[in-house]
């Protein structure tokens, strides 16, 4: 009989019926799309900040006491410090490897264009270098994804273009250099001597920093000008990271003041410091920095968006969970008359409970399924609108939205089915 | 009784006389006041205070001499920073590049604003103490490792002013600073401090500024600057300002389309909740009818029930509304939220919108029904 | 002779295939008191429905105070139902959250005017004068009915029509709203009752039968059931 009932309210009263799953499949679809848009959007904002480039800077052990920024020559107990081209790809084989998103490295040297006296960096790099990892794995790494801010006119260099140049938008205004000129460039080789070699500009780069006022050229053709094949002075490198706590910090400073369990979390955790810390083991003689401004704002922004949309998910969470237990309340008040006649056939208080409650069940799970898969397409539709990529589904979600509904529906339910069941089954019959 | 007093009165016994059914309206009603208050201040004050955040990247405009002489008077500078709205200006600081000895071998030293150094690069880190007297310095963490110096002990430079003879001073280290750029290779140490040792006092290489505006509003004060001081050249930072306006875009889009999606659906709740509550009436209306009343009556009655729910209802929702926006805003960026005062009309417009709209379609589906279908027995 | 109040002629009711009234005709005069009598399925709601302008007949005319309303849109069935009937129904339907008082108000007010103390005399008359602050659930099921009463009254209305005015009442309370409706008769309302019970038919001056949406007798009660005689509660 039981059944029966049920099955009569669910078949004979579809548009009641149908209108709480609607909105039930409204609220769940909101809880849902915005779990998931939450739980992905770290992800999602710190692929967005690579665009900020490089996190991490890799130096040789002991070189950077000279700073090339502001005037200082090149000097005594620097010049001899390099690290080893060929071990770059091991940077790929980190425990944290497939949060490495690019890295790049540089050869600076000091040069001479069209036999004037005045010199200009000449830095030699890799565009899109594609490399054959240890591991098997086959990447394509280099400055192109690295500057994604620079204005580029005419096209990237390759790396085998032994003849080309890119000259920066401030030098070239200088010497009035255009696409197509060709300069003649020296370079002091480490025999002494100046090697000279004739490249054209391919392209003119304007970068926003002292980037400007130089030229870039493949790295094999700065080695091969200046004797030092197979070095490079200092890498590059972007990584995804999380956002540093005070353990990373602390690791930061020293990571042997860790106990042996923090520097395992610390470790396995993709924190700048580790992952800098992990370049360090597999590069001889290196040193890994955290390029603060980077990693440091990146951690900041990163934090306030997922608090951002924590709060805007509760929020949201919040307003389902009432709508949806203001709307079950609605229905049962609704059917006062029913229920007063229920018990006038002498039903008791648990069974008309039962069939209230097994009637809204039904039209939750109706409602739920196709409000997770409604709100399952809106995530996309935030995601691929927002961050051109689909948002990864959660299967933790499915969990906290049942707990969710069952709490909802079941406490938005009782206290109305409560207080039907203390009215006297005369009043509700008479009392119109 | 006049016409409006009764009006006014069946309204209200509904109100008051049905209560339970009208909490559960007004709650709904509440809700999706709350949530338009809270995600209209969200979606209005959001992107700009992460647009201050994105501050903590530093200087993203740049002072430096037009002159060939490498050094600015910082009295030029001053006047550039007044060009930039004071509330747009997150900082400005002047650093002055020098060279000093230590054990033979030189050192960029630089005098800075050390108050301001903190607002226009908040991501330095400080181990140890900022300076906070005459003769202390900062040391970059570079210069600290090899030279093994820790903060709280003291170091001596070699200086050769410009005139003069080379004398000797000693520093105390109050902090060893890290940045994993150019600083951690540097000496830093007050503006006056500096002045005072070398001379030539007011006068700064480059003057760093953070403001916090987009890359057009920021090509706009640049070229202000430039026309307005041709002592100085404003240099924009092309890195920041571009990730900036392509980060700070999308997190805006994310905020605008989680907006809109939250409160279309809220609405719709809204609505359908209202709905649910006025469809159990029809009984009542159709009672209304066969004892004459007019469609137009019914209608009014509703709306007029709508009106009051609508305004309390959104009433609620705009104090609701505020302290969430309130408390968003406080913990995520520990600043109070502004709320434009448009927006507490708009909610109460979209409140009552919703509202009577959405109580109006059940009841003129209702009115069409034959007032004999609905009385016809239980 | 008295002038026809209602004229029913040819009056035929069809849902779909479902013949629910077929070629009804009589008609009522002023100051009459009239029954229509038929078991369950016989098409009495119809007709009642049909008479007290809320539903109209497929087929036939019928005319109200000379007016002639199986032609009329919804609109003016409305207007004429408010100015000329004054419906009393089985299950009473007040309005739950009003007070006896603004449930009669409210038929004022939709009429023309509100009047508070007009409303309190009319409940005064059917001996519900001290309960005009109570809300309908707190009436037993006569003062609600009385209260269903006065409201259908407080406008003057032409005919007043009943539709199983007692189906819901033990027998004290069917007296004593039969005692009303003798009342309204003698003071010269026309009275249309629609009932299955003869007992309440019995109290009627005239008779009408319905058997499968058919009249198959129209007769004049010679001897109605004579409580007019007797003073109603009414003044109470």
């Amino acid at each position: 009989m039981f059944f029966r009932m049920i099955f009569g309210a669910v078949t004979r009263q579809k548009q009641k019926l149908l209108m709480m799953a609607c909105t039930m499949a409204l609220g769940i679809s909101l809880a849902t799309a915005m779990l998931n848009v939450m739980l992905d959007v770290g992800d999602k904002v710190n692929q967005e900040l690579k665009t900020y480039g490089a996190n991490i800077m890799v130096e040789p052990r002991g070189a950077s006491i000279l700073s090339d920024l502001y005037g200082v020559r090149e000097g005594v107990g620097v010049t001899d410090k390099f690290l080893i081209e060929a071990e770059l790809p091991r940077i790929k084989t980190i425990f944290w490897a497939f949060n490495i998103l690019d890295f790049a490295p540089y050869l600076p040297v000091q040069a001479r264009a069209n036999d004037s006296p005045e010199h200009v960096t000449l830095l030699g790099t890799w565009f899109s270098k594609h490399l054959d990892i240890p591991t098997g794995e086959q990447v394509d790494t280099g400055i192109i994804n690295l500057k994604s801010w620079w204005e580029v006119q005419g096209a990237w260099l390759e790396d085998a273009d032994e003849s080309g140049v890119m000259a920066g938008a401030a030098f070239a205004a200088r010497r009035g250099l255009k696409i197509g000129d060709t300069l003649s460039v020296a370079v002091m080789h480490q025999d002494g001597r100046e090697r000279v070699a004739q490249l054209t500009v391919r392209a003119i780069y304007h970068a926003g920093d002292k980037a400007d006022d130089g030229l870039l050229a493949p790295l094999a053709v700065v080695q091969r000008l200046s004797g030092l094949e197979g070095k490079v002075r200092r890498i590059e490198v972007s990584a995804l990271t999380t956002p540093e706590n005070d353990l990373a910090r602390r690791a930061a400073q020293n990571p042997h003041s860790l106990s042996r369990h923090e520097w395992e979390i610390w470790y396995c955790t993709a924190y700048v410091s580790a992952i800098a810390y992990q370049i360090d083991e597999v590069l001889t003689d290196s040193r890994a920095k955290p390029v603060l401004q980077v990693a440091a704002s990146e951690g900041a922004i990163l934090q306030k968006t997922q608090l951002l949309m924590l709060l805007l998910t509760l929020l949201s969470l919040a307003c389902s969970a009432l709508a949806i237990s203001n709307l079950v309340t609605a229905n049962v008040m609704e059917r006062s008359t029913e229920i007063g006649l229920l018990k006038a056939l002498g039903a008791t208080n648990g069974q008309i409970s039962l069939v209230v409650l097994a009637e809204i069940l039904i039209a939750t799970l109706i409602g739920g399924a196709l409000g997770y898969a409604a709100g399952i397409g809106l995530a996309q539709l935030i995601g691929h609108s927002v961050f051109g990529s689909a948002v990864a589904i959660k299967g933790l979600v499915i969990p906290i939205i049942a707990i969710l509904i069952l709490v909802v529906t079941i406490g938005g339910s009782i206290p109305a089915i409560h207080m039907l069941l203390r009215l006297r089954p005369t009043e509700v019959l008479h009392g119109r | 009784m006049s016409r409006q007093k009764m009006y006014l009165k069946i309204i209200l016994s509904s109100l008051m006389r049905r209560r339970s059914r009208m909490m559960v309206a007004l709650l709904a009603v509440a809700i999706g006041a709350t949530v338009f208050l809270g995600m209209g201040a969200v979606y209005y004050d959001i992107p700009r205070q992460m647009g201050r955040e994105f501050r903590s990247y530093g200087a993203n405009m740049i002072l430096v001499s037009s002159g060939a002489d490498s050094a600015m008077r910082l009295a030029d500078a001053r006047r550039a920073e007044a060009l930039i709205p004071s509330e747009k200006l997150v900082g400005a600081t002047p650093f002055r590049y020098e060279t000093m000895y230590y054990n033979m071998q030189g050192l960029t030293v630089v005098g800075t604003d050390m108050d301001a150094v903190r607002k226009t690069s908040p991501y330095w880190r400080i181990q140890g103490e900022w300076p906070r007297g005459e003769n202390q310095i900062l040391l970059g963490t570079d210069i600290a490792e090899n030279a093994r110096i820790y903060a709280g002990t003291s170091i001596v430079l070699d200086i050769v002013p410009e005139k003069g003879r080379k004398f000797k001073k000693e520093f105390r280290v109050s902090g060893i600073v890290r940045s994993g750029g150019a600083e951690d290779g540097f000496v830093l140490m007050p503006m006056q401090t500096l002045e005072s040792l070398l001379g030539n006092p007011g006068r700064a290489s480059v003057v760093e500024m953070s403001v916090a505006a987009d890359s057009a509003e920021l090509e706009r004060l640049s070229e202000t600057i430039r026309s307005e001081i041709p002592e100085v050249t404003p240099r924009l930072v092309k890195r920041l300002m571009n990730s900036e306006a392509a980060v700070l875009g999308k997190l805006q889009v994310l905020v605008y389309l989680v907006t809109a999606v939250v409160l279309f659906l809220t609405m719709i709740c809204v609505g359908t909740t209202m709905m649910t509550v006025v469809m159990e009436r029809r009984k009542e209306i159709g009672l209304k009818k066969a004892i004459g009343a007019e469609n137009r009556s019914i209608i009014s009655e509703f709306m007029g029930e709508g009106l009051v729910l609508a305004c309390i209802g959104g009433l609620l929702g705009l104090v609701a509304g505020y302290f969430f926006a309130q408390a968003v805003s406080m913990s995520v960026f520990e600043r109070g939220v502004s709320l434009p005062f448009f927006l507490v009309w708009l909610t109460l417009l979209a409140s009552l919108v919703v509202t009577v709209l959405a109580s109006l379609i059940p009841v003129a589906r209702a009115t069409d029904v034959e007032p004999s279908l609905v009385l016809r027995g239980e | 002779m008295k002038k026809n109040i209602l004229e029913l002629h040819e009056v035929s009711m069809f849902y779909g295939q479902v013949k629910a009234l077929q070629n009804i005709t009589f008609n009522v005069r002023e100051g009459e008191w009239l029954a229509i009598m038929g078991s369950s399925g016989s098409g009495k709601t119809t007709l009642m429905n049909i008479i007290g302008c809320l539903n109209k007949a497929t087929h036939g005319a019928v005319f109200l105070d000379g007016e002639k309303i199986s032609r009329l849109n919804a609109r003016d069935l409305t207007v004429i139902r408010r100015d000329k009937i004054g419906l009393i129904f089985q299950q009473f339907h007040l309005i739950s959250y009003l007070t006896a008082v603004e449930n009669v108000m409210i038929a004022q007010y939709y009429h023309s005017m509100a009047d508070e103390k007009e409303a309190l005399a009319a409940l005064e008359r059917v001996g519900l004068g001290h309960r005009g602050r109570h809300l309908p659930r707190q009436l037993s099921g006569g003062e609600q009915q009385r209260l269903c009463i006065a409201r259908a009254l407080i406008n003057h209305p032409r005919l007043i029509l009943a539709d199983e005015p007692t189906g819901n009442l033990d027998e004290a309370n069917q007296n004593t709203v039969m005692d009303i409706f003798h009342q309204l008769h003698k003071q010269g309302s026309t009275i249309v009752v629609v009932t299955h019970s003869p007992d309440v038919a019995a109290h009627a001056q005239r008779i009408v039968y319905l058997e499968f949406g058919r009249m198959v007798k129209d007769v004049q009660n010679a001897h109605p059931h004579g409580r007019a005689g007797a003073p109603a509660e009414a003044g109470r």
